[in-house]
């Protein structure tokens, strides 16, 4: 059975990688997954410097989801490198560090000090962001300001580029267009979709920030949905995410057109939820008698 | 050890209106926990609710857990109505739960409502010098008050409405103490809700007494993952399942 995947020049194990800003940076849930067993780890997303991020109530449960308003608090990129990154080295698995920047010169010199790092293998950039230079628009919500800022990054690097999508757009096929002209060796989809919920007796946001991210099990055909409209669209492979907790889920994304997957949310309630998506896809290829796990990609029958 | 694990539930004893012991049983052998840790509880196999809840241990041995359990909404619900031979997925001892008290420090064990379940396993363990100061809005909101005796006289009980004890907040109640009884080298040990832990972290920073809050906040992973379940602290924000959820309430700047 061939689980092998190519990202870019990136080559995993198997198709399962964890989703930024749900497995910490790695060594939160070491106690419970083999690392070295996943496809790729990918951390929590990072900036130049250390961001606070929102106030608490942080987190609310919706029906099947949850809304999340972290403020992409990280410790930076510099602190990460000197107190995480030595753990992550000491595991073969591929290493995907998320990271965003307020600015496109911020998410330029973000790359830069990335890249070269031994240990470090690809870039995955957060582009639902607000962008500081623009009046708060949001980076990945239009395609020109995605196509500049995926070309100034992708200027700077050799490492494999992947490119995390926004869903809170009209049409992201264009954004995928926007970065897979731009460079981008890959596209990821799908960050959270803005939320919000209200507490009725207070009349108060139940979250200090307002509006959240909504992720998990809610929001996986509308993930499953564009992952579809992205993988006809662009050459790239696409890693496909946004509410998977089985192996079930997991193929779905990849008959929609998924070269790989994400899983995030799910590792909240399962902590091995990974593995045992990885686990589940084994035994879906044994049962069909499926030899080579590219084959899953795509194979949609329409019509 | 392993902090991942099924556990049976051996009892479900309805105390109040709203509040429950469950009992579990868990499958293997689980890592020990200490006072003040927690455990995050999935309640479902089904994906609502989503995610696991945390709950503090009220008390332990060699085959069992306990765990006193305040209905607030849909999860604690389900809980309330789990019957024996059911079964639940369990994630812990998680955080860091209170330090031993310095020596010839006189404990003084603090609960608001079910904060009961976080401190009540130091009741046993300091009893001997320790005070215990119990409150919540009414009787009917107490429990466990036979067997916190069984370990201690020296308990103080204070009820909002003066259904039983001394009328007023648990915090006014351990204030007239700390101003009246002469205790020499207090720490207090604390858990109760948010009203209660503003109350004491400004009353025991206004009187330089040391103390020990277990605080809540939501929490999505329990394991330090998501960023989600902070509080704020004189260094910044902290994450409630790893650096706390029992914190020196010097750090806790409000
Ligand atoms: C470390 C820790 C230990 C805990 N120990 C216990 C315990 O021993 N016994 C016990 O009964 N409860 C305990 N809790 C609280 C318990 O986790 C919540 O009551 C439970 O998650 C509510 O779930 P639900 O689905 O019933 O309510 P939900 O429907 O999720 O919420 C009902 C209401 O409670 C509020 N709420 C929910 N979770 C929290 C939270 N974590 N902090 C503050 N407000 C919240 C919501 O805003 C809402 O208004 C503890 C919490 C923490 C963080
Ligand atoms: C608590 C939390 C934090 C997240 N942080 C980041 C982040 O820092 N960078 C990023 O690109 N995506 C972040 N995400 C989005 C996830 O990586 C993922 O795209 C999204 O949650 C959908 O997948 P899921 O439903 O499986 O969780 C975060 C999601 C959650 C729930
Ligand atoms: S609950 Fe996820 S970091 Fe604390």
């Amino acid at each position: 059975m061939r689980l092998e995947v190519e990202i870019g020049r990136l080559r995993l194990r198997n198709p399962v990688m964890t989703a930024s800003g749900t497995f910490g940076y790695g060594e939160e849930y070491a106690g419970f997954v083999d690392l070295d067993r996943l496809g790729a780890v990918v951390v929590k997303g990072l900036s130049l410097t250390p961001r606070e991020g929102n106030p608490p109530p942080r987190i609310v449960e919706t029906p099947a989801g949850m809304l999340n308003a972290i403020g992409l608090q990280n410790i930076g990129i510099e602190r990460f490198l000197k107190e995480r990154l030595p753990f992550l080295r000491r595991f073969d698995t591929p290493l995907v560090v998320n990271f965003f920047g307020d600015t496109v010169d911020e998410y330029v010199r973000a790359a830069e000090r990335l890249s070269g790092v031994d240990g470090i293998h690809a870039l995955e950039m957060n582009i639902s962001c607000p962008n500081k230079q623009a009046g708060w628009s949001i980076f990945g919500t239009d395609p020109d300001v995605t196509h500049r800022v995926v070309g100034s990054v992708r200027r700077v690097t050799d490492l494999t580029l992947i490119v995390k999508l926004s869903p809170n757009v009209t049409d992201i096929a264009l954004m995928a267009r926007a970065a897979a002209d731009a460079g981008a060796d890959a596209v990821s989809l799908i960050n959270t979709i803005t939320g919000m919920a209200i507490d009725i007796r207070t009349r108060r946001p139940k979250l200090a920030n307002v509006t959240g991210g909504l992720s998990g099990p809610a929001v996986r055909p509308i993930g499953v949905r564009m992952v579809w409209e992205v993988s006809r669209a662009v050459a790239i492979p696409v890693i496909g995410m946004g509410g998977i907790v089985s192996a079930e889920d997991a193929i779905e994304y990849m008959l929609a057109g998924a070269s790989a997957v994400a899983v995030g949310t799910a590792s909240f309630l399962n902590p091995t939820a990974a593995i045992d998506v990885l686990e589940g896809i084994k035994e879906f290829m044994t049962d069909q008698g499926i030899e080579d796990v590219r084959s899953i990609t795509g194979g949609l029958i329409e019509g | 050890m392993n902090r991942l694990f099924k556990a049976e539930v051996v009892s479900n004893t309805h105390v109040s209106d709203t509040l429950s012991i469950l009992k579990l049983s868990p499958a293997g052998a689980e890592a020990a926990p200490a006072p003040g840790q927690f455990y995050m509880v999935r309640v479902s196999e089904t994906l609502d609710p989503l995610l696991r809840r945390p709950f503090s241990i009220l008390r332990w041995d060699e085959a069992s857990l306990e765990f006193l359990i305040k209905v607030r909404g849909r999860a604690t619900a389900l809980m309330r109505s789990l019957k024996c031979g059911e079964e639940l997925d369990l994630l812990g001892p998680l955080g860091r739960g209170f330090p031993p008290p310095p020596p010839g420090a006189t404990p003084l064990i603090v609960a608001g409502g079910v904060g009961i379940a976080s401190v009540y396993p130091l009741i046993g363990s300091l009893a001997r010098d320790a005070h215990v100061f119990y409150g919540a809005p009414g009787m009917r909101e107490l429990c466990l008050i036979d067997e916190i005796r069984g370990h201690t006289e020296r308990l103080h009980i204070s009820t909002d409405d003066g259904s039983l004890g001394l009328k007023g907040s648990v915090v006014e109640a351990l204030a007239g103490f700390l101003d009246t009884s002469g205790v020499t080298n207090p720490v207090v040990y604390a858990c109760g809700p948010e009203g209660m832990a503003e109350a004491l972290i400004g009353m025991l920073t206004e009187r330089g007494v040391p103390g020990y809050l277990s605080i809540e906040e939501r929490m999505a992973c329990g394991v330090g993952a998501c960023l989600g379940c902070v509080t704020r602290t004189v260094s910044g924000y902290r994450r409630v399942c790893r650096e706390g959820p029992v914190f020196d309430v010097r750090e806790l700047s409000r």
